[in-house]
């Protein structure tokens, strides 16, 4: 009953838009912005009527629809980093309107980072929003030089990293799972190369990312914490492009530029690392030891599009990108082989239908594959898992009047899971492992969301998503015997189609702003989620292995509730941007795995009859002050927060912190544009330990029975020992905190015939803090003298790294 | 597998990775039981009784001396008769076996009780403190190997793993644990890491099997730390000492196995040894031996 009041009142918002626009004669003006050198659509570019001291934001296209009452206006057009263009209107008619924007040379640049009208901050009814612009993190410090967005999108409040090095992240307490990474609309499910260090996303395909941590839109669904939705460059309209680098890690090298000019146009862009280059010939013997031993990643994005008319353009983009290790032992024969990786294919559709209703319809296809392959002698073994989707998506964005933007569609997604299958043979038997096992489900959802200003002052961003979920068959559920593992009581057969399990939703968003002044504004927002696929993991940190499963019979859908309230206001004519937010945040249904399970449990096995489930919750503050203008730039967050987790079966009951339950975390971002020729860079970090889990207690077990007789009589005794952990409290011990400050020198050559190089200087742990990364312990001495110990030893991953990375641009 | 992941992660590591020695403050515990319980076939059931004590705690003859929980009365059923077990207080190179309890009686040290195949035992403990812990297990029938041989690894002259041939029979819930030693080496049977092993994936399978030599924890023995490391030579006499096991003495050795090979590792999660003693830490275990002897040549 309750979700059909929700579309009731969604249905309603709809209708005041629709009774809004009929009152009088409107006229509208639309169009795209675009930069005029490339044409690369500018998403999210601010288009701002000065009469009316109102405005509104390109969207993902770079297209805009302002209807207004016919008369003279002056629209000013501006986005970060271009010269802003003021055109003089007068409105009779709908009128179409394609503005190209002319980037500012370097020396110009005003604002870095972050892309907005100037005062956003206060106007919108963002909260917790951030857009990146790619080409303006480039010239901060990066470790090995390799440059990563989502390790930039770490230095926010808010956001908080997976570990030294690590370009995994979790937001507002949620866990890593809880992230919709969207790349071209496409999911990326694995976004780390190298076991997290680095991301998949090569900054140089890459155009424009936004983080949504707070007040999720209705548009997107399906995660509880976060979007990072990643846009590709289109390709240059204009003119032939190529770019390209060398770092330590990776060279790069992107191709752009138009098919038929001002029409169409394709980007390809590759990314590969070369270490493995050096473990062959003629640099290792291929009778060597270590021959046979290798690692490299790559990506490749490639994207084309087409305007087919005025009123329709085809995007057509891909992603593909593997990790591959090869580990062969010399003395023992034993061959490991582990690739894995993502595959994304999505082909959109633009059009308009008139000025003011705006769509786009994709198809999107996206898999991702991991496999582990060992073999010795006799032996063959294979793991493999992944997760694929066929989806399928509307979107439509109607601009009424000037008041209201609405949007609404619609999205199915058919998803096949595989998890932890296993094939096992020794000489001419196979093992036993069970037939492959995979999960079917079929993922709807529907969404209105309009932003309307009420009043001068008060704006509203309202909408409610309706979702459903069905798991359905093939599918087989193992009845296991609890009291023996492993022995299913009874097998449950779901033939191909059938319902195993179905979850329908309503997921009310709501946020809102109020202008006290024009540099100042409160905002408040509620949002409900729930997320209907999930990564239950075995580790402490996420890894590749790490298996997605949807919600069945027994995993109940995750449900998030968020609420939030900020401050938001700019100082000295928005060269300061500060915000102070507060959020309350629950988590229901929560995911782990039993105490003691490990991957062998998934196999021959349902993987959710390992599960527990519990709940979690989050509250915290996150401060922000961010300067952005000048030659000096860059800003200052801080967080304080608390994040906690509840199992009726883990830590016997009792509530204990997430390992990223982090009191403290603050980052420091500095930008300095010294000349034409230099820029220098510098971010700081500062974190509270993580919370883990230490030994309390230990005992001695014989590794056998003491007394030994064999055969023939003979008696001896047993003396191997080993000294086993008994542990209490759930991450109830802190790690040292984590603080590391990294910085950058960017050498730019003048401009020859339009060559452009590049050198970043970077040193990663400039002061070369040694930060926990795990602890382990090791026993020392000799019991017999007595002085036998164990000691505990913390282990740092990476001290001071320096890097050099050359780029180029012509 | 973990262990593969590891090495890539530290071939990253180092680069630059280094580590120090750190002094963790833990809180203070409060001590439990540990029970080291066994029957096996053929043999008078005997439990061992020791004290969980705190972490960071140096390892001495003071403490080995004051972990003996002395002065229980421990008592071992089989669901007929229900024996109490005699506490014996003998040293065996210097090493004080206080609290030790066997089924033999205090004058005659004679049995009172005998491993017997397919039967369930359950054991009893009250400790002077009062504390009362118990558990049930049963001791399996023997599934002895078809066949043992020793083959030299590839590229290896002398070296090489004891392999075996195994036809698990076709009831699911077998539970398998190897020891092996070498006549005249080894005074005792080791079991190398990875001893135990079920039979969800190979029900009603025969198939081959290798084993490693072991060796005991943190062995400075030459032969422990140069390139014989975990090999069998040729001319070693390889006794096998082949057991079925109770599923839970499989579940606690998995477990325990898995705790001594993975410390620190940064992808482990720490969990505490499954355990089927009710009031305390430890095992009940049970062990139903076969024999085999391989000449490696």
């Amino acid at each position: 009953m309750k979700y059909y009041l929700l579309l009731a009142i969604g249905l309603f918002l709809f209708s005041t838009s629709v009774s809004a626009q009929e009152n009088q004669k409107k006229a509208t003006i639309s169009g795209y912005v675009n930069d005029s050198t490339s044409g690369e659509a500018l998403i999210g570019a601010a288009i701002y009527i000065k009469e009316m001291q109102k405005g509104t934001n390109a969207n993902a296209y770079g297209f805009f629809s302002l209807t207004l009452t016919p008369g003279k206006y002056t629209l000013i057009v501006n986005y970060i980093g271009y010269r802003e263009q003021v055109l003089e209107i007068d409105l009779t008619a709908d009128k179409k309107l394609n503005v190209d924007l002319l980037p500012n040379g370097i020396e110009k640049k005003e604002v870095v980072i972050v892309a907005d009208r100037k005062d956003k901050n206060v106007q919108s009814t963002d909260m917790g929003r951030v857009e990146l612009e790619v080409d303006k993190i480039k010239s901060l410090p990066a470790l090995l030089g390799e440059v990563d967005i989502l390790k930039t999108l770490q230095l926010l409040p808010g956001v908080q990293n997976a570990g030294e090095g690590n370009s995994g992240f979790y937001v507002r307490g949620g866990g890593p799972d809880q992230n919709l990474i969207l790349l071209d609309e496409g999911v990326v499910y694995n976004a780390s190369h190298l076991f997290g260090f680095f991301s998949v996303f090569n900054p140089d395909a890459v155009k424009n990312v936004t983080l949504i941590k707070g007040g999720m839109p209705a548009q997107y669904g399906g995660r509880l914490a976060s979007v990072v939705d990643i846009s590709m460059k289109d390709g240059n309209q204009k003119k032939f492009k190529a770019s390209g680098g060398l770092g330590y890690i990776a060279s790069r090298l992107t191709l752009e530029g138009p098919i038929v000019k001002d029409k169409s146009s394709f980007m390809i862009s590759g990314r590969r690392t070369f270490i493995d280059l050096f473990l062959r010939e003629p640099f290792i013997k291929s009778d060597s030891r270590i021959a046979g031993n290798s690692y490299y990643f790559y990506d490749l994005n490639a994207k084309v599009n087409y305007t087919l008319s005025p009123k329709d353009r085809l995007f057509l983009s891909g992603y593909f990108g593997r990790d591959v290790f090869n580990f062969k032992s010399a003395d023992t024969g034993f061959k490991v082989r582990i690739p894995w990786g993502n595959a994304t294919t999505s082909l959109r559709w633009n059009h308009l239908f008139n000025d003011q209703l705006f769509m786009n319809t994709s198809l999107i296809f996206n898999d991702y594959k991991f496999e582990f392959g060992a073999s010795q002698q006799e032996f063959d073994f294979k793991i493999f898992s992944g997760i694929r989707d066929y989806n399928a998506k509307i979107d439509l964005n109607w601009f009424p009047n000037i008041l209201h933007n609405v949007k609404f569609g619609g999205n199915y997604i058919y998803h096949r899971f595989t998890p932890t299958n296993a094939y096992a043979r020794s000489g001419d038997v196979v093992f036993d492992l069970g037939k492959v096992t995979r999960f079917y489900a079929h993922d709807a959802s529907f969404y209105v969301n309009d932003e309307w200003d009420v009043t001068e002052k008060f704006r509203v961003n309202a909408g409610v998503r309706v979702s459903y979920f069905a798991h359905i068959g093939p599918f087989s559920r193992y009845v296991e015997d609890p009291s023996f593992p492993g022995k299913f009581l009874d097998t449950i057969d779901y033939a191909q189609g059938r319902k195993v399990a179905d979850y329908l939703n309503a997921e009310p968003r709501f946020s809102m702003r109020y202008e006290l002044n024009k540099s100042s504004s409160v905002k408040a927002s509620f949002t409900q989620n729930y997320q209907y696929i999930h990564i239950a993991s075995f580790g402490s940190v996420s890894l590749p292995t790490d298996v997605w499963v949807p919600s069945t019979d027994k995993v109940k859908p995750q449900f998030g509730t968020q609420y939030s309230l900020g401050y938001f206001k700019n100082l000295k004519d928005n060269m300061y941007e500060t915000s102070v937010e507060v959020y309350y945040k629950e988590m229901k249904n929560q995911i782990d795995y039993e105490e003691g399970a490990t991957p062998d449990g998934d196999v021959r096995n349902n993987p959710d009859n390992n599960f527990v489930f519990g709940k979690g919750w989050s509250y915290g503050a996150e401060f922000f002050v961010k300067k952005t203008m000048g030659k000096l730039n860059g800003w200052i967050g801080y967080t304080l927060s608390y994040t906690k987790r509840k199992f009726p079966d883990l830590n016997q009951g009792r509530e204990f912190s997430a390992k990223y339950d982090r009191r403290h975390d603050a980052s420091l971002v500095v930008v300095y544009d010294h000349s034409k020729k230099w820029t220098f860079g510098l971010t700081w970090v500062y974190a509270t330990g993580d919370a883990l889990t230490l030994p309390a207690e230990r005992y001695f077990m014989s590794a056998g029975p003491p007394v030994n007789i064999d055969q023939s009589g003979q008696v001896g005794v047993n003396n191997n020992f080993y000294i086993l952990s008994g542990f209490d409290k759930r991450n109830d011990f802190r790690q040292k905190a984590f603080h590391r400050l990294d910085i950058s020198a960017t050498l730019r050559s003048q401009k020859q015939r339009n060559y452009e190089t590049e050198w970043v200087f970077a040193v990663y742990n400039f002061y070369g803090r040694q930060n926990p990364y795990f602890i382990y312990f090791d026993v020392q001495g000799n019991s017999q003298d007595g002085n036998q110990q164990v000691q505990a030893k913390q282990v740092s991953l990476f001290s001071v790294i320096p890097s050099v990375t050359y780029n180029f641009k012509f | 597998m973990k262990k593969y992941l590891i090495l890539i992660l530290a071939s990253v590591a180092m680069m630059s990775s280094c580590e120090k020695n750190i002094e963790l403050d833990l809180p203070p515990i409060d001590q439990k039981v540990v029970v080291e319980g066994y029957v096996e076939n053929g043999l008078p059931p005997y439990v061992i009784l020791s004290k969980t004590e705190p972490y960071f705690d140096p390892i001495g003859q003071n403490t080995i001396n004051n972990l003996p929980v002395r002065g229980a009365l421990v008592y071992i059923s089989d669901g007929i008769d229900t024996v109490q077990l005699t506490e014996l207080d003998t040293s065996i190179n210097g090493v004080s076996l206080g609290g030790f309890y066997v089924a033999l009686d205090s004058i005659t040290f004679l049995p009172t009780m005998i491993g017997t195949p397919g039967t369930t035992y359950s054991l009893n403990i009250i400790t002077a403190a009062g504390e009362q812990l118990s558990s049930i297990a049963k001791l399996p029938f023997p599934i002895p190997l078809d066949s043992t041989w020793f083959k030299v690894q590839e590229d290896l002259d002398s070296l090489g793993w004891a392999w075996a041939r195994l036809a698990d029979p076709d009831t699911l819930g077998n539970a398998y644990r190897w020891f092996a030693k070498r006549l005249n080496k080894d005074d005792f049977f080791i079991a190398p890491i990875g001893s135990v092993f079920e039979d969800r994936f190979i029900n009603g399978r025969s198939f081959n099997f290798p084993y490693n030599r072991g060796s005991i924890q943190n062995s400075e023995a030459e032969e422990d730390n140069n390139e014989e490391a975990d090999y069998y030579k040729k001319g070693d006499t390889i006794v096998v000492k082949f057991c079925t096991i109770d599923f839970a003495t499989y579940e606690f050795w998995r477990d325990a196995e898995n705790q001594v090979s993975s410390n620190g590792s940064p992808f482990a999660v720490p969990s505490n040894v499954k355990s089927n003693i009710t009031g305390g830490r430890g095992l009940f275990a049970t062990y139903t031996a076969s024999f085999d002897t391989i000449i490696a040549n």
